[in-house]
């Protein structure tokens, strides 16, 4: 085969840029031509399986031999393939008449980090690294199985992030399987870095405001859901595992829920649903009780209710608004500070700023109880996709109570719970609460 | 996608639209005057008019709690004084913390106006689970009276009535919806608890009996708390059984009442009243002992017959029944003319107490 028009090709058709890499190796008769992108590239392992035999091996043909046999190189399959494998980290060798493909792809990011958004007090406290490879080894480790699959795909028109479709044949619900592939092909995207991205077209509108798939950082939590019968997408850079179908019950739920005793793993599930309903109500309600409905007070509360909104210049539904919007800047503004000054921050508006508030009469106190056990409330909810969800559809129902009273709540509740029960997730109804067998 | 935006529209404008529907509905809190309590008094010089007055709470400001205040007005009727006191306060009264409407026994004592207790009803901002008493001297004084353990306007009335507070059974609380249900019902009879205020202080423990149209009769303290074994379920009392020349009392710890009309044989029509009380003996005039202990229930029995026939007797003569025979006889019976029946029968009616007391012990270790 003359390789030399395809040589020729590669190199024209591959942008000139600093960091690809085209050696020419000589030792005797012997002859080697390598082409590989040195940032995405591993070089130690370039020069452990190919630089060092090269001037090790003594005779061609059995530098030959043991190119064929080593289980890191490949044959050259096509000039098309060789180009993405080039992008994508391999390195191309032109050796004699042949030209191999040496997987020596560099992989960055491999470390197991510690949980940071599902941390649990007891259990497992590894989550997923940034790399693949390394997330698809955890999953091993945690389930043994024969069973267990692993596919591949890309998705993204120009990252062609690899994914890689995690399940158990055995246990799987084929009719899921289908949806999820249905839908992973039907993904038209341009540039995918995380999980995340594809709730959005869990939906034809590409709206959506409740997650219908879980992202989780949690090896453990990926491993019970396979044996649960989920579909699992692991996402190459992505340190979350994406889990289908996820219903509302998944979202409540946490893993410490299996690590706790029954009864407690109970009680912790009961108090999340109550601080569910408390932050999704509480506002809404604080201004239907106030401007509508006193008489669903007890006189004392009604009476201090009165008495400490004696100074607030405006109305209940405006002290709400201004309150949740400082809330709500809190909680970005701590997300995006560094970790050294963001306790600062929280106790400067928390604290600093709620007390002037309500001391320069602008909120009355208890509407500061209100929104901060509100706020509370809403870290209560485990799964964090899911906490944003919820994060917004309160005022959904706050606008509603602004116009209707106790009735809008009542209606904006209802319409809440209307809208989840439309909603599913490949194929499972949203509101399910049946459990499966783990 | 078009449609999607044209629905959406759609969606908006309705929801918009509605924005205009809710009215004037919204009064923050702090634009609102609590009524905590009303009362309704005679005006001597011309009967047609009331005196409406109306108990403010002052909402709770940095630890100043109990801070009232009251407006009363005359008119031809509550709704037209109220309507006028509008004017003279700054903020919307708003009647849904009002538990508790005391009206003077004069109002009572002629024929009673059933919109004085209808307007209550017909307001949508009244609770019906309020109280209604009578108020002595006048109901304005019982609103003016603060007790010093009160700490919110008229709690400590609410606290008394609703048994929240003080348990005894000297005090039978009325509900409006009650009250009011009393009033339209045959065979039952309504009842209202006297409240007596001297100085700062409160005394419920008498009950007014009315017929459905005016005050017929008034009940002793004692009278009312065996009235009140009928109608409670286990009231925690003591019982004075007076045992010859000395006397001791049961603390009850329940007492259970069942009564059966006994009125088919028409020569001996009589209500067969059953009362099991059970208590320990809380005080003694004399020794107690355990092994007379029989002795001891045997006497109350044979004294708590006497009592309890007493006032059934009482009641009955002043032809009221608030305790509900008729009512249980008109369930009981379907003819036609079963309320005309009873009518007749009541007034003879014979009264058949049987007591069972079981003392548990002396309260002491012998």
């Amino acid at each position: 085969m003359n390789i030399h028009p395809i040589k020729e090709s590669i190199k024209a058709n591959i942008q000139q840029s600093e960091d690809l890499v085209i050696k020419e190796l000589k030792a005797e008769e012997k002859y080697l031509e390598v082409i590989y992108i040195n940032t995405i590239c591993d070089e130690t392992q370039l020069q452990d399986f190919l630089i060092k035999p090269f001037f090790e091996i003594g005779e061609n043909s059995h530098f030959l031999s043991y190119l064929l046999s080593h289980p890191k190189v490949k044959l050259f399959d096509s000039k098309k393939t060789v180009q993405e494998e080039l992008i994508s980290g391999k390195s191309v060798v032109f050796f004699e008449n042949h030209i191999f493909l040496l997987d020596s792809k560099l992989d960055k990011n491999n470390t197991v980090t510690e949980t940071s958004v599902e941390v649990t007090i007891l259990g497992p406290q590894s989550g997923f690294s940034e790399s693949l490879p390394t997330n698809v080894g955890l999953i091993r480790q945690r389930y043994p199985e024969k069973t267990l699959v692993i596919e591949s795909t890309n998705i993204g028109s120009i990252s062609k992030t690899s994914v890689n479709i995690v399940y158990d044949s055995k246990k799987v619900d084929q009719d899921v399987l289908n949806k999820v592939k249905e839908f992973l092909s039907s993904i038209e995207i341009e540039m995918f870095q995380s999980g995340e991205q594809l709730l959005d077209f869990t939906k034809k509108s590409k709206r959506t405001l409740f997650p219908t798939i879980m992202v989780t950082e949690r090896p453990d939590r990926t491993a019970v859901n396979i044996a649960a019968g989920k579909v699992i997408l692991l996402i190459a850079g992505s340190p979350f595992a994406m889990l289908m179908p996820t219903v509302l019950k998944d979202q409540m739920s946490a893993m410490a829920d299996i690590y706790q005793t029954y009864w407690i793993g109970k009680f912790l599930l009961i108090v999340r649903y109550i601080g569910l309903i408390t932050t999704i109500t509480l506002p809404a309600l604080y201004v239907a009780l106030t401007s509508y409905n006193p008489e669903v007070f007890r006189a004392q509360l009604a009476l201090s209710v009165a008495g400490s909104r004696h100074a607030v210049p405006y109305p209940s539904f405006v002290e709400v608004i201004i309150m949740l919007l400082m809330m709500e800047l809190l909680m970005e503004a701590s997300i995006r500070l560094p970790k050294a000054i963001g306790s600062t921050a929280t106790t400067v508006g928390g604290l600093i700023l709620g007390q002037a508030a309500t001391e320069a009469g602008l909120v009355s106190n208890i509407m500061i109880i209100i929104v901060s056990l509100g706020a509370i409330s809403n870290f209560v909810i485990p799964i964090s996709t899911f906490s944003f969800a919820v994060r917004v559809s309160k005022y959904f129902i706050l606008l509603l109570s602004i116009f209707y009273g106790l009735v809008g709540v009542i209606l904006g509740v209802f319409m809440l719970l209307a809208y989840m029960v439309s909603l599913d997730s490949f194929g499972k109804p949203y509101l399910t609460f049946r459990e499966e067998r783990v | 996608m078009n449609q999607n935006v044209k629905r959406m529209m759609v969606v908006l404008v309705f929801l918009l639209l509605g924005f205009f529907l809710t009215g004037c509905g919204f009064k923050d809190i702090d634009k609102r005057l609590f009524v905590v309590s009303v009362a309704i008094d005679p005006v001597k010089e011309n009967p047609k008019r009331v005196l409406v007055s109306l108990k403010f709470a002052v909402p709770i400001v940095e630890k100043i709690s109990n801070e009232s205040f009251i407006i009363s007005q005359e008119g031809d009727t509550i709704a037209e004084a109220v309507r006028l006191m509008k004017s003279r306060v700054d903020k919307e009264i708003d009647f849904s913390h009002a538990k508790l409407i005391v009206y003077h026994e004069d109002v009572l004592k002629d024929e009673i106006e059933p919109n004085l207790y209808y307007w209550f009803i017909r307001r949508r901002d009244f609770q019906e689970m309020s109280w209604v008493a009578i108020g002595r001297p006048t109901a304005l004084e019982v609103l003016k009276a603060k007790p010093k353990s009160e700490r919110l306007p008229s709690n400590s009335l609410f606290l008394a009535l609703g048994r929240d507070g003080t348990e005894t059974a000297y005090i039978i609380p009325e509900y409006l919806f009650d009250f009011k249900k009393r009033f339209g019902e045959k065979g039952l009879d309504p009842l209202l608890p006297i409240i007596e205020t001297k100085k700062d202080l409160f005394d419920i423990n008498k009950v007014a009996l009315l017929d459905k149209k005016k005050l017929k009769l008034e009940l002793t303290p004692k009278e009312t708390m065996l009235l009140n074994l009928f109608l409670t379920e286990s009231p925690k009392t003591a019982l004075k059984i007076a045992d010859g020349e000395n006397s001791f009392i049961i603390d009850t710890r329940a007492v259970k009442t069942k009564y059966k009309l006994i009125t088919e044989n028409q020569k001996d029509p009589h209500i067969k009243v059953d009362i099991h009380v059970n208590g320990r003996v809380e005080e003694a005039q004399f020794n107690v002992r355990n092994k007379d202990l029989k002795q001891y229930e045997k006497t109350a029995n044979k004294d708590l017959e006497k009592k309890v026939h007493a006032v059934l007797k009482k009641i009955q003569e002043a032809n009221v029944d608030p305790i509900g025979f008729g009512l249980r006889y008109r369930g009981r019976h379907m003819e036609k003319d079963d309320w005309k029946t009873w009518q007749r029968l009541y007034p003879e009616l014979k009264f058949i107490i049987n007591v069972n007391t079981n003392i548990s012990d002396t309260g002491l270790v012998e």
